[in-house]
């Protein structure tokens, strides 16, 4: 288990606090200069941190009790950026040297390494020699020869191209078949952190906003921000009362699911996901429905392939609700530019957050 | 023409104490520049004075120093001994930037993957900074090298021209126009020129092959 919980008042302020367990992979997801990356380097030592770090039994850093232990003396298996493999040595060297720092005989572990991750080939060249994808395998193989506690990888992905990132994304899931470690992923792509975590934390501004599993975060965002940073598209204000929320200039008003968590009126924001709107197609369906109807109209629809987003104008509101469908699922419905439905919000699937500040209008 | 065999040897002897000395001198504190984050301009600066500082100027401040200051028993002033350690400080910008330079064209993230891999300071120096940096070391001790041959004020200051003990090439060559043998200055400075000339070559040829790499 990596356990960090970092704290700073000073300078760039820091509230940071995660666990990653062994065989589970963390993203840590944020803006740019959001200190996901003064984490990552903060564990492993590279970065000035304060707070408590610990992995395993070992404690790597307690600012309280002045315990520091150097990179050097951490066992973890860093991936950097730009791969950073040792320009002036062959892959089989570089691989061996975590084994020599263990003081192990390097060479027949080297190459159980370069087998493993299917580049024994390459053995004998230079970093300069092989291609970028096939870096980044040396770079992963470096970092695990060394037997870490944990594996840190500080946006891996994003130097490559889309084959080579696939090809890397299957290297990853093979290796988390093989070995059972925490391993701390920081990225800015927030799809990515969806497509492989287990679990996500939301870093901005140097604080972790809400750690959860990618569907939760998703689905429930703890505040309007995490909901803004990871892209909610149904991204609403309103005004809550009882079970009750009331949307737009008109009040548009909304049956929500009441958790008795909030007592008097109060200025909430809210999302709902994409997955939970539905489209009323026939009369039969909208009788079905006694509440949380809303009349829309199609303001804009946007190919992108196979998927098109449905931009809908919601009647008596500013707002506007974005959907997502299949090209045919939008033929079936009739949709286009200027069409008229009724659509249906699940009360259920209405998430009420508190409201930081106000949002822009999008 | 005669070509001062003397002088010759004693400068090339001075030439090799001053690399055997200054180049794991020049590459500790060059290391130790490349890696500080403050307060190194001033230590920059301070080293790189020689470069700037005409020789008779240093030659004399080094004088008044070494003058009352005896090693093993031995003065400093007009001795071989104060002449290798003269020497040392004239070549410390030409010794020490070179292989600053180096060291600080290493990738910053390469140092840190050694530090990562479990390397202690010492093995990540033996195993990655030093085999990156040795392109600029080699071209430091050339260009000490060929800068020893060559000094002039500084040696005169501290070392006089007495023959076998501090006289070098340079003075050899100035004492000869001195007395009008001018075949032996043109011969002794071409020898300077065509050493110098190598010296320096080899030193741009292991420079262009690391851009080229």
């Amino acid at each position: 288990m990596l356990k960090v919980q970092l704290q700073r008042s000073t300078g760039f302020p820091m509230h940071i606090d995660f666990e990653c367990a062994p065989g589970e992979l963390h993203v840590l997801v944020g803006p740019s200069g959001s200190g996901k990356t003064t984490t990552l380097r903060g564990i492993a030592g590279l970065s000035d941190v304060s707070g408590v770090i610990q992995c395993k039994d070992q404690v790597w850093l307690d600012s309280a009790e002045k315990v520091f232990v150097p990179t050097h003396r951490r066992s973890i298996g860093f991936l950097f950026q730009n791969y950073a493999l040792f320009p002036h040595l062959t892959v089989l060297e570089n691989v061996s040297i975590p084994l020599m720092a263990r003081k192990q005989s390097s060479r027949d572990e080297a190459l159980r390494w370069l087998e493993r991750l299917r580049i024994a080939d390459l053995a004998n060249r230079l970093p300069s020699e092989i291609s970028g994808g096939q870096q980044q395998r040396v770079a992963l193989a470096r970092a695990l020869a060394r037997d870490p506690h944990a594996l840190l990888l500080d946006e891996p992905f994003s130097a490559v191209d889309a084959p080579t990132r696939q090809n890397l994304y299957e290297a990853l899931s093979e290796l988390r078949e093989a070995v059972s470690l925490p391993i701390v992923l920081v990225t800015h792509d927030l799809n990515e952190a969806i497509r492989l975590g287990d679990r996500i934390t939301v870093i901005d501004h140097g604080k972790s906003l809400q750690t959860s599993d990618p569907h939760h975060l998703l689905d429930k965002p703890r505040n309007a921000r995490v909901a803004e940073l990871v892209g909610s598209p149904n991204l609403f204000e309103g005004l809550y009362e009882e079970g009750r929320l009331s949307w737009g200039k008109r009040g548009l008003s909304l049956s929500v699911k009441d958790k008795g968590k909030i007592k008097k009126p109060t200025e909430v924001a809210w999302v709902i996901p994409s997955h939970s709107i539905e489209i009323l197609d026939s009369e039969e369906e909208v009788n079905s429905y006694k509440n949380n109807l809303i009349d829309c109209q199609v303001s804009r629809v946007r190919q992108l392939g196979q998927i098109a987003v449905v931009y809908w104008q919601v009647k008596d509101c500013d707002d506007q609700i974005v959907w997502q469908a299949s090209s045919s699922e939008l033929r079936r419905l009739g949709i286009e530019v200027g069409a008229q439905k009724k659509i249906y919000l699940n009360p259920e699937q209405i998430h009420i957050m508190p409201i930081k500040f106000h949002l822009k209008n999008t | 023409m005669t070509i001062d065999t003397q002088a010759l040897i004693l400068t090339l002897k001075l030439a090799f104490f001053t690399l055997l000395f200054l180049i794991p001198f020049g590459i500790w504190v060059a290391y130790h520049l490349a890696s500080m984050q403050k307060g190194k301009s001033f230590l920059e600066a301070t080293l790189a004075l020689p470069l700037v500082l005409p020789p008779t100027v240093l030659g004399y401040y080094l004088l008044v120093s070494f003058s009352n200051v005896t090693l093993f028993n031995e003065p400093l002033t007009f001795t071989f001994t104060g002449l290798v350690i003269a020497s040392i400080i004239f070549n410390l910008p030409f010794a020490i930037q070179p292989i600053q330079r180096a060291f600080e064209a290493i990738p910053q993230d390469v140092r840190e993957a050694a530090q990562c891999s479990g390397l202690s300071p010492w093995q990540a120096f033996k195993l990655i900074d030093l085999p990156l940096a040795w392109r600029g070391i080699v071209s430091a001790a050339v260009i000490t090298f060929a800068h020893t041959l060559g000094e002039f004020g500084v040696i005169l200051m501290i070392g006089g021209s007495i023959p076998g003990e501090t006289k070098t090439i340079a003075i050899s060559i100035y004492d000869s126009v001195q007395n009008m043998d001018h075949a032996s200055a043109s011969g002794m400075s071409l020898l300077l020129l065509i050493i110098s000339l190598l010296a320096i070559t080899w030193s741009y040829q292991l420079t262009s092959k690391k851009r080229a790499a």
